[in-house]
């Protein structure tokens, strides 16, 4: 009878948690930044909460968090930003897009010079929608292959996508625009926030070597008439975190907000327009508040192996080829009154928030505001190394086809071209060397 | 676009977007997958996983999330036609109980012949087959062993040890009245040592403890960040941190419990065959071995799932042999709105006098005083066993689920708040009899 207590004992004391910790800390993109007093650390948790938080359908006892849809992509913010990272594209046809969307236009331009949406579809497809609204459509990724050769005779297999929809509950989709955007990793954006629009100006005023340019993306607000300089979206069509974040909120999951009070129903939709709403709007301004002093006080991506004579090699490559040029390893911020801690501070997001022509290959044919379809904002770079370990399906460029640094780089075309040829030319060991370091990033 | 867009010199390129977009909207369209409509309280990161698998394994189905806490989800489901759900997937013992009462459930279209029906003394479903575990979680302790190492403190090994005095300020615990999963935690003890003892235990622990209230905190960062040494939590949420980084480590104690959660079919379920088949997936090797994830972190409830985890990872069946598990979740299910009410009343609205009460007598019985008296009167519940076990008071105090708020209190429980003010008022003029 002594037995079974010992046996217990022994098996109670093998169950203590023995699981070794992973090399990469997959919550590295959930840190706040350092300093934030009592106050602060429950703000920043409370806006924790609701980036994970599942939308409730309307009318719902939960009140302060529902209103999702009536057409919608996900339920939560993390449905997209998994642990607050990156997502990927799905693998094959009838594969679900959990972490990427499609938006919608058709040519021309809307009131403030945006993309004019599809008058059926509106900016972008939302696959569900809640009972009684059928959900828009779904879309379906085909891709293909493209060989391409590094100059020492290694041969790298490409992959783009092209897009296919069914369903489509709103009738032909006929000549739109269409852009795939697989969602960006979180962390850091305060410090993207705090970047002076003049300092965007001066940096595309600057004189650049191999034919680089690099514009700012002008926004105009529609309430105030200002015009201000893009920074977030793919295609820097975001003046700052907090209208960033209500659009999202809005084109990803029907949540109204002070800024975006009006909910996705385009005239086509019925169903959707008569649809009870979670309030007016669903997200309060406090709530907006709330999610945005989490995201703009989560700390950037940390460092890895810097003091590795390969990563630095790496990183002096990365400026010898010339990748520096456009992925800027050091941005100063300005002075930022919501949050003063970010004020001038000096960080390495390795992008200068500028659109650049990145060739016909990464077009996707579809303007937005000063953007052209040929143009993108260079995708702030920290945070790459890890990424991978954070979600399993991440993949790079706006629509997820490289599944490596290399297979990106390789994409670049435009303004890049240059890099990409001195890339591609690179010896092998350079070539390792930057990927060490972009790794290490 | 315009004639006079800057975008001119791509338009050849839009019209070629455009023109493959239209190329490929020709091709015959995919079949569309049926759907399955899923209610569920899950947080999204479980919620999508499963969802992904499912839906890989059976690309025949789309699962359609429906998303609702516990309270919220039992009058959705009693809608007629159930709002359309066919599946309640959610860890909330007692509205599946409920649920079923109302007859809300039809039996479980799935063969689960070879599934265990218990595990210890948790029951793995309803004995008549409405609804069926779907997994379980224990409960224990998330441990900073370097925060516990620098004060020479032992690695707890029950809740008994938590009492000890050097533990002062170092307990993170959830409010059980607030926090969805918290509620068996107060029974787990009250179940081991019984109910006057129990109560006792729990005054002690309280004494040492911060609570963690709904929507603030999680243990897991109280222990990470060393601001605690040991956090009284349910093991997924620990062990999920672990898996992802956190250097913490989680103790089941020798008298633990689970909480199994569960899954059923509506009575007139739009999509019997998808609700079968993600039943069935859920319960089987493939769906049970999802729950291993770093991001999930929950026991399967057939034990073939766990061949082949990691060494280490809790083995629920094989503790329940060895004699552990013992805990009747069951029978403590009707009990547990109202000792989480009595833990309310009796230490979380009054905690900083409970801290102060219990740091004189600690002092005093460190100084040899005899102070049975007033460890007795901290220790006291305001009602007895036999009164709480009353459905009567039971259904006064109000059916409780996750996801309930705040509420007006009940009678018995604004009685409750004077009997414990007047323990606590008797017990502080002891210890200034004995000069503590």
């Amino acid at each position: 009878m002594m037995l079974r207590p010992l046996l217990l004992a022994a098996l109670l004391a093998a169950s203590i948690s023995l699981q070794a910790a992973p090399p990469i800390d997959r919550e590295a993109l959930n840190k706040p930044l350092p300093g934030l007093s009592a106050d602060e650390t429950e703000r920043f948790q409370r806006g924790r909460s609701l980036f994970r938080q599942s939308w409730v359908i309307s009318p719902a006892k939960d009140s302060e968090v529902d209103g999702l849809g009536p057409l919608y992509n996900r339920l939560a913010c993390i449905s997209c930003h998994a642990k607050n990272g990156r997502g990927g594209a799905p693998e094959k046809p009838g594969e679900r897009m959990e972490s990427m969307l499609v938006r919608l236009s058709v040519p021309g331009r809307n009131a403030h010079g945006g993309p004019l949406p599809h008058p059926a579809y509106g900016d972008q497809l939302n696959e569900e929608g809640i009972p009684g609204v059928p959900g828009e459509g779904r879309a379906h990724l085909h891709w293909h292959q493209r060989q391409v050769h590094l100059s020492d005779g290694r041969k790298v297999m490409l992959r783009f996508p092209t897009v296919s929809f069914s369903e489509l509950a709103y009738g032909k989709l006929g000549g739109a625009l269409v852009s795939l955007r697989v969602s960006p990793h979180v962390a850091g954006s305060g410090l993207l926030d705090a970047v002076d629009g003049r300092t965007l100006e001066a940096l595309a005023a600057e004189k650049k070597p191999d034919g680089v340019r690099g514009t700012v993306n002008r926004i105009k607000d529609a309430k105030t008439g200002q015009t201000l300089a893009g920074r977030f979206g793919l295609k820097a069509n975001m003046p700052n975190l907090r209208r960033q974040i209500a659009g999202a909120f809005v084109g990803d999951m029907g949540i109204t907000s002070p800024i975006f009070p009006a909910q996705n129903c385009t005239p086509a939709q019925k169903a959707c327009a008569t649809a009870i709403n979670g309030g007016s709007p669903e997200l309060t301004p406090k709530q907006l508040d709330d999610v945005e002093f989490y995201l703009g006080n989560l700390a950037p991506p940390p460092r890895r192996q810097t003091d590795e004579p390969t990563v630095r090699q790496g990183e002096s490559l990365f400026a010898s080829l010339g990748c520096a040029t456009c992925h800027r390893p050091s941005m100063v911020t300005g002075d930022y009154p919501p949050n003063p801690r970010l004020s001038r501070q000096t960080f390495a997001a390795y992008s200068d928030l500028l659109l650049h022509d990145m060739g016909p290959q990464l077009a996707d044919g579809r303007p937005d505001h000063l953007a052209s379809g040929r143009q993108w904002r260079t995708a702030p770079l920290w945070g790459l190394g890890i990424l991978a370990t954070i979600n399993e399906n991440t993949g790079l460029l706006h629509d997820g086809r490289a599944r490596t640094a290399e297979e990106a780089i390789l994409w670049h075309g435009g303004e890049a071209r240059t890099a990409r040829q001195r890339y591609v030319r690179a010896s092998k060991e350079q070539r390792n060397a930057l990927l060490a370091f972009l790794d290490s990033l | 676009m315009s004639q006079h867009s800057p975008y001119k010199l791509s338009r050849r390129r839009f019209m070629l977007a455009g023109a493959s977009l239209a190329l490929l909207a020709s091709k015959p369209a995919l079949a569309a997958p049926s759907p399955v409509s899923v209610v569920t309280s899950y947080p999204d990161e479980f919620v999508s996983r499963i969802q992904a698998a499912f839906e890989k394994a059976h690309p025949e189905y789309r699962m359609q999330t429906i998303w609702r806490m516990p309270n919220d989800a039992l009058d959705y489901l009693k809608q007629p036609g159930h709002g359309g759900a066919d599946v309640y997937w959610s860890a909330s013992p007692r509205t599946f109980a409920r649920l079923a009462d109302d007859g809300i459930w039809q039996k479980i279209p799935v063969d689960r012949s070879k599934l265990p029906r218990h595990i210890g003394k948790t029951a793995l479903g309803d004995e008549a087959g409405y609804y069926a575990a779907s997994e379980v979680a224990g409960f224990g302790f998330a441990v900073s062993p370097a925060t516990l190492k620098a004060r020479q403190i032992p690695l707890p090994g029950d809740w008994d040890d938590l009492a000890d005095p050097r533990l002062f300020g170092l307990i993170a615990m959830p409010v059980p009245a607030q926090v969805g999963f918290a509620p068996p935690i107060v029974e787990i003890v009250l179940q081991a040592l019984g109910w006057q003892r129990g109560w006792g235990l729990w005054s002690e622990i309280a004494a040492n403890a911060s609570f963690v209230r709904r929507g603030s905190t999680f243990v897991t960062d109280e222990i990470a960040t060393g601001r605690c040494a040991i956090g009284i939590s349910i093991d997924f949420f620990v062990n999920s941190a672990i898996a992802n980084g956190a250097p913490i480590q989680f103790i089941y104690p020798k008298h633990t419990g689970l909480n199994p959660a569960h899954i059923a079919v509506t009575r007139n379920a739009p999509h019997p065959n998808g609700a079968a088949t993600f039943v069935d997936f859920i319960l089987s090797v493939a769906g049970q071995r999802q729950l291993a994830h770093p991001d999930i972190r929950r026991l399967p409830v057939r034990p073939d799932a766990y061949t082949g985890l990691p060494a280490g990872t809790f083995n629920p069946f094989a503790i329940a042999q060895a004699g552990g598990l013992q805990f009747d979740s069951d029978a403590a299910r009707p009990r547990l709105t109202t000792s989480a009410a009595i833990f309310q009343q009796m230490l979380v609205e009054p905690h900083d006098e409970i801290i102060a009460l219990w740091q004189r007598l600690r002092s005093a019985e460190a100084a040899g005083k005899a102070a049975g008296e007033i460890r007795q009167l901290l220790g006291t519940p305001p009602i007895d066993e036999a009164a709480a076990n009353d459905p009567q008071l039971q259904r006064q105090i109000g059916p409780r689920l996750e996801g309930d708020g705040e509420r007006h209190l009940a009678a018995p429980e604004l009685a409750w708040q004077a009997t414990c003010r007047a323990n606590r008022e008797k017990a502080a003029h002891l210890l200034s009899e004995i000069g503590a």
